[in-house]
């Protein structure tokens, strides 16, 4: 296969994470409004009312999630090719790629699901509808730890690089992610304050941090497929326009 | 213009790897926003803070800036000697930073334990939260912080492995927790 065509399957790569980061952007917090997160300690009535005035978005909104979902898997093995073309174990890719395979869970789908079923069951008991949606947040916030060691995996795979695949300030941005991923935690304790899973700890300085962090690889995966020449050796430097 | 082009040298110069200073500029920067919302926090609820606060032992927290201070101190010489090529006062000062670091840890969980038996646990109140929540991030920062060292030591056991950008970076590294922790002590023991 020429250069060319090898090219356009990594754009095609590329172009996935660009889009689907974007559109469930707009499935989170525009068309579910489960994003920016409610307040964990409302009362069940104040629950079965959250889900009935979104009853529409998220049964919609989460059912473009369920099609679409599968997308993760050419996104992570964009992220994971990344590491493929470093100097380093291809061990680094393999446990990067089952780590983000199983963040699918409690990052997108488990959420999705008891969001979808408390709007479709609103005449259950309050109590159930409740539990769904504790259940449907803790998952979402407080099972960070597979993104702690996600991160933590890439951050090793640049620091031991000699391809220059990355810059290795990007391996310290990867640990500054994995340490605001632990301040997750505490949701698990708190339903009120700044380390509860709407708290302005555990979500919107890591959020900020999570943004950040998505633009900047999102950006350097870019500039490493201009750099590419399909070699095994280090990779030259970016293109001058 | 010799001197000019020195002078522009040394301006130019840092310590250590460029990019962990980009490291210590986004902690720089995550770090205050936790003590934005500390400060914020506190202002909301300025009573329930300063009563809280009295049950902390300032001279706990003075002892744990000078153990860190003086491990900042070892680092610092550790990157000196090994500047220098005196490889067995640089690894002295080393393992120096690992007593300090260490006593500091064991001092630490010896503080929590002592308020934890005196009732003041997490969710007591939104100052013990904020009490739990920085030390214990700054805590999990000198774990790695012990890593560092020990990949300091290893290139400095050895002359095929030395590098004097890896030593000074893992010192950077080292520096910014005790940059840390001087900005939590001020915030968590000083401020009345």
């Amino acid at each position: 296969m020429n250069d060319a065509k090898s090219k356009r399957e990594l754009w095609i790569g590329w172009w996935t994470l660009v889009v689907f980061y974007n559109l469930y952007g707009l499935l989170f917090f525009v068309v579910t409004r489960t994003q920016p997160p409610p307040s964990p300690s409302a009362e069940p009535a104040a629950i079965v009312q959250w889900f009935a005035d979104r009853h529409d978005g998220l049964i919609y909104g989460y059912a473009v999630v369920f099609i679409v979902g599968g997308a993760t898997a050419i996104m992570n093995a964009t992220l994971a090719w990344t590491m493929r073309r470093m100097s380093v174990s291809r061990a680094f890719a393999y446990s990067y790629l089952v780590i983000y395979a199983l963040a699918t869970l409690p990052g997108m789908l488990l959420m999705g699901i008891a969001c979808t079923v408390g709007a479709m069951r609103p005449d259950r008991d309050p109590a159930l509808i409740a539990w769904l949606y504790d259940f449907a947040f803790l998952s979402f916030e407080g099972t960070m730890g597979v993104f702690l060691i996600g991160s933590l995996v890439w951050m090793a795979a640049v620091l031991l690089d000699k391809n220059g695949v990355f810059p290795r300030w990007f391996g310290y941005l990867n640990l500054c992610n994995a340490l605001t991923e632990v301040v997750v935690a505490p949701a698990w304790i708190f339903q009120g304050g700044v380390f509860a899973w709407d708290g302005a700890i555990a979500w919107w300085v890591n959020m900020g941090v999570f943004v950040t962090y998505t633009a900047v690889f999102l950006t350097l995966i870019r500039n490493l497929i201009l750099r590419e020449d399909f070699g095994t050796g280090p990779l030259p430097e970016l293109p001058t326009r | 213009m010799k001197e000019a082009r020195e002078t522009a040298a040394a301006a130019r110069f840092v310590p250590g790897q460029p990019d962990m200073w980009a490291f210590v500029l986004f902690e720089a920067l995550v770090f205050t926003a936790y003590f934005t919302v500390y400060v914020v926090c506190r202002t909301r609820n300025l009573e329930l803070f300063l009563q809280s606060q009295a049950h902390l032992d300032l001279r706990v927290g003075v002892f744990h800036t000078l153990v860190l201070l003086a491990s900042s101190w070892s680092v610092a010489r550790c990157v000196q000697a090994a500047r220098e090529r005196s490889y067995e006062a640089a690894l002295r000062h080393a393992y120096l930073t690992v007593l300090f670091g260490s006593v500091f840890l064991v001092s630490k969980v010896l503080e929590w334990a002592a308020k934890l038996r005196q009732g003041f646990g997490f969710t007591t109140d939104e100052f013990f939260s904020f009490y739990y929540f920085l030390t214990a991030i700054h805590f999990l920062h000198l774990l790695i912080g012990f890593v560092a060292l020990g990949i300091a030591i290893h290139q400095l056991r050895s002359p095929l492995r030395r590098s004097q950008e890896t030593v000074e970076t893992c010192a950077t590294y080292w520096h910014t927790i005790d940059f840390l922790w001087v900005l939590i002590f001020a915030l968590l023991y000083v401020m009345r």
